[in-house]
């Protein structure tokens, strides 16, 4: 799950060193036992989920202070009745989560919409060449590659509509809730399918004896299966925890 | 008034909150605790969220600001974000001004503008 977090509560604020105001100490305490909590029920791509705890972060130090200075009986106090109001893991977590889980979809979706078809392209274009320079590719390469293209070609259309769907041109206030693991499942089976085509296309341009091309859209084509398949991985893992 | 019904709103009483200018997170909240002095009381955990959707959908944007030692994400209104606080206007109106109708019927009901 490489686009998943680590659980931990990013960019720490400077807390209370040992030793330090009891005040302080106190204070560190209820917002960071609260950030570390919400941050370890939280999972979606990791830079997305690391700015919306240091906004929390922030917005927190601010209600702290405005308890503060409209008179709670202490800081502690005061950085306590902002953790109150801000609701528990249980309470606001959900709301959070549905945000991390619509842009772990976004992000498999780009990948789904931008990659596939460009290596699809890079595979023909292999395919291309390598009857050009008088190589003939087996029929069952050629039937399986129109597949896997037609596939390739319907999982990035679900993914285009899938971005559409969830940014600013979208003119539905809701995301419809299945749209996430609709995401998370297209992008599996484009990762499947590019798994298929990268071993199907190199097999074929080894045996049209046109394998250095083939061998290099091949490893392309791997590198990209392991990015969506991780991503797709996270984003099945992010629709379950937003159901 | 806290729950359900305040939540059924929360997009249209952040929109408003930021129609006068760009504001960060804490500052939306009190806003709308303000305006409404005291009446509308939020759980602030959810309006974090609901600013990132809304920034997602067009209707905000935002940037990262220093203040002393902090640093602040500012949201305003866009474009479609003034649109779309038109139009919950209008539709609060309507809603209001037929439930009040019916509720109570002594009172002329107000044309929606």
């Amino acid at each position: 799950m490489t686009a998943d977090d680590t659980g931990a509560a990013p960019g720490a604020a400077p807390g209370a060193a040992p030793g330090a105001a009891e005040h302080g100490a106190a204070e560190h305490g209820a917002v960071e036992d609260h950030l570390a909590a919400l941050a370890a029920a939280l999972h979606g791509p990791a830079r997305v989920k690391s700015r919306m705890l240091a906004e929390v972060r922030d917005g927190l130090a601010d209600a702290t202070d405005a308890h503060t200075a409209a008179g709670a009986p202490s800081r502690p106090a005061a950085a306590a009745r902002a953790v109150r109001d801000f609701g528990t893991v249980a309470e606001v977590g959900p709301a959070f989560q549905r945000e991390l889980t619509i842009a772990q979809a976004r992000q498999t979706a780009r990948i789904v919409a931008l990659i596939v078809p460009f290596l699809m392209a890079c595979w023909y274009l292999v395919g291309a060449t390598a009857e050009d320079a008088g190589g003939q590719l087996p029929a069952a390469v050629h039937v399986l590659a129109a597949n896997l293209g037609g596939l390739a070609a319907v999982a990035a259309l679900l993914a285009a509509g899938s971005l559409a769907a969830t940014g600013a041109f979208s003119r539905r206030p809701a995301t419809p809730r299945q749209l996430p693991l609709v995401v998370a499942w297209t992008g599996t089976t484009a990762a499947v399918a590019l798994a298929v085509s990268a071993l199907t296309l190199t097999a074929g341009a080894v045996l049209a004896q046109h394998w250095p091309a083939g061998a290099l859209a091949g490893a392309a084509t791997l590198v990209a299966h392991t990015r969506l398949a991780a991503s797709a991985r996270a984003c099945r893992h992010c629709a379950q925890l937003a159901r | 008034m806290r729950g359900d019904p305040v939540r059924g709103h929360l997009d249209g009483l952040l929109l408003a909150a930021l129609e006068g200018g760009p504001l960060h997170g804490y500052a939306i909240i009190t806003a709308v605790q303000q305006r409404s002095a005291g009446a509308l009381e939020l759980r602030t955990g959810t309006v974090y969220p609901a600013l990132n959707r809304l920034e997602r959908t067009g209707l905000l944007r935002s940037t990262w600001e220093s203040v002393g030692e902090r640093r602040r994400r500012c949201y305003e209104l866009t474009d479609a974000g003034r649109r779309a606080l038109a139009d919950e206007r209008t539709a609060w109106r309507e809603f209001t001004s037929a439930i009040g109708s019916v509720l109570d019927p002594g009172r002329a009901p107000r044309p929606a503008t």
